[in-house]
This record gives C-alpha cells, structure tokens and sequence, in this order.
C-alpha cells in the first residue's frame, strides 16, 4: 500500500469517530446530576404544609418543573394530569411565580401534583435547570431520565 | 439602559465574571446582557452565593459541576491536543509526501 494513501484514510478514520461521539454524546453527558436537590425533601410544601413523604412516593416518582407564565407548561398539564390517574406521583416545583398568579392557575387547570414546592431559583440551580418545563424520572432515588421542554405522549407513553 | 444601571450597583469583579457565563437559552449571549428567567436567575443564584463569602473561583467551580464546560465562555486549558492536531496532521503529511515533492 502506498504511504500517501494513508493520509486521507486517518483524516476520514478522524472524521468518522468525532462524528460519531458528535451525535452520540454518552448518557452521563446527558445528565450530569444523578440525584434530586436536597432541598426538595427539606422544604415545606405548599397546599399540604408538610415536607415531602419519601416513603409516601414509592419506588419511581416524576419531578416537573412549572410556571403559571409558561406556556408549553399548559401544553403538557393534560399528560401530567392523565398519569396521577394512574397513580403515579408527581412533584411539582413552581419556579419563580406569584403566588397568586399560581394558586388561580392550579384552580383553572386542576392540580395534578401530589406536593408543590415553591421555589425561588434554589433549587432550579442545583438541579441545573434550564427552562420550564422540565421534567426528572426517578427510579430509586436516581435519575433516570430527563426531558427539557414540554412533554410530548410518546415521552409517557409507557407510563399510560 | 436599564440593566446597565442596576448593574453598576454591583460589585464589579460580579459583573467581569457574570461576562464570562454564557446564557445556555439565548444564542450567543452572556447573562449580563441578557434578561431570560434563566439568567437573571443564575445572577440572582451566584450574588447570594458571593454575598455569602464564595470567591468567584469557588462558584465557577460549581456552576461548572452543574452545568457543564459550556456554561463558560473561557474554556479550561487542557485542550491541547485540539489546538496542536492541525499542526501535527500538517506535519504527518509532510513527513509522508517528503520523497516526492521535496
């Protein structure tokens, strides 16, 4: 083999793999934080007046990011209000909101959280938020999935 | 105008490194300039840490822990073998095709 044709075939070798970990990022990039802030089990909640029950949220559980001013929030309601029929818990932190402007949002489109938490960007920043809507799976006490943005019926499908 | 002024009322080594923080929702922006609920929550979030005692290092460290290498906008230096790679393919190839040019 000639030695001058092994240059483009290390540049394209080159190429190939960055292209390939370009639109492969490994998981753990995905999601760097691998537990829930612990300020969300040390805060009270708000309807309840109580701190969040660990025992009470079983084995998976959902923590959703939300906003009375958001709107893709709203968009996603119907699917979060669809999977507490199935009995699944949801934790609900309301980031950065009037109260008010909250509690007559809640009113309006029903309240599908078993605890809210009002939070004033605390915990947003520990957990690295982004944006509302966001939305963490958690199996045993791990993330297990992430979703930035509203959730779409293919995202919960397998939990419907 | 507006965030120029309520700006000044901070400390300026805050405002040099709120410079150096890239807003990850807006497109090429840092959070000084920009006025999203994400950044004027991270200003809020890193003064109350830094009123708090951190120094600036100290919370660059953490945010970086959160978020990632791409929430700066001054990259860590251990990118060496990026910046040098142009220059040793260039040098590969004019090891291999010395015999016919030169």
């Amino acid at each position: 083999m000639k030695k001058t044709l092994l240059v483009p075939i290390l540049g394209f070798l080159i190429l190939a793999i960055c292209t390939f970990y370009y639109l492969n990022p490994s998981p753990e990039k995905k999601t760097k934080q691998k537990k829930i802030a612990d300020e969300v089990f040390t805060t009270q909640t708000f309807f309840k007046n109580e701190i969040v029950d660990k025992n009470n949220l079983g084995d998976f559980y959902i923590v959703n990011f939300f906003a009375s001013w958001c709107k893709p929030c709203l968009a996603e309601h119907p699917l979060l209000m669809a999977m507490k029929e199935k009995g699944i818990k949801i934790i609900g932190i309301n980031f950065r909101d009037d109260e008010e402007n909250f509690t007559t949002w809640i009113n309006e489109n029903g309240n599908p959280f078993e605890y809210i938490i009002r939070d004033d960007g605390t915990i947003a920043y520990k957990m690295g938020l982004i944006g509302v809507p966001e939305t963490y799976f958690i199996t045993n006490d791990e993330i297990t999935n992430k979703i930035q943005g509203p959730l779409f019926y293919e995202d919960v499908e397998k939990y419907l | 105008m507006l965030f120029i002024s309520s700006a000044l009322a901070e400390d300026t080594a805050l405002i040099d490194y709120y410079k150096s923080i890239r807003c990850l929702v807006c497109d090429g922006q840092n959070i000084l300039e920009s006025d999203t609920e994400f950044s004027v929550n991270l200003k809020e979030q890193i003064k109350k840490k830094f009123e708090n005692g951190l120094s600036i290092e100290e919370i660059n460290n953490e945010l970086i822990s959160i978020y990632g290498e791409e929430i700066s906008f001054k990259p860590s230096s251990n990118h060496y073998l990026l910046w040098t790679s142009p220059f040793i393919l260039l040098l590969l190839v004019f090891f291999l095709i010395r015999k016919k040019y030169f």
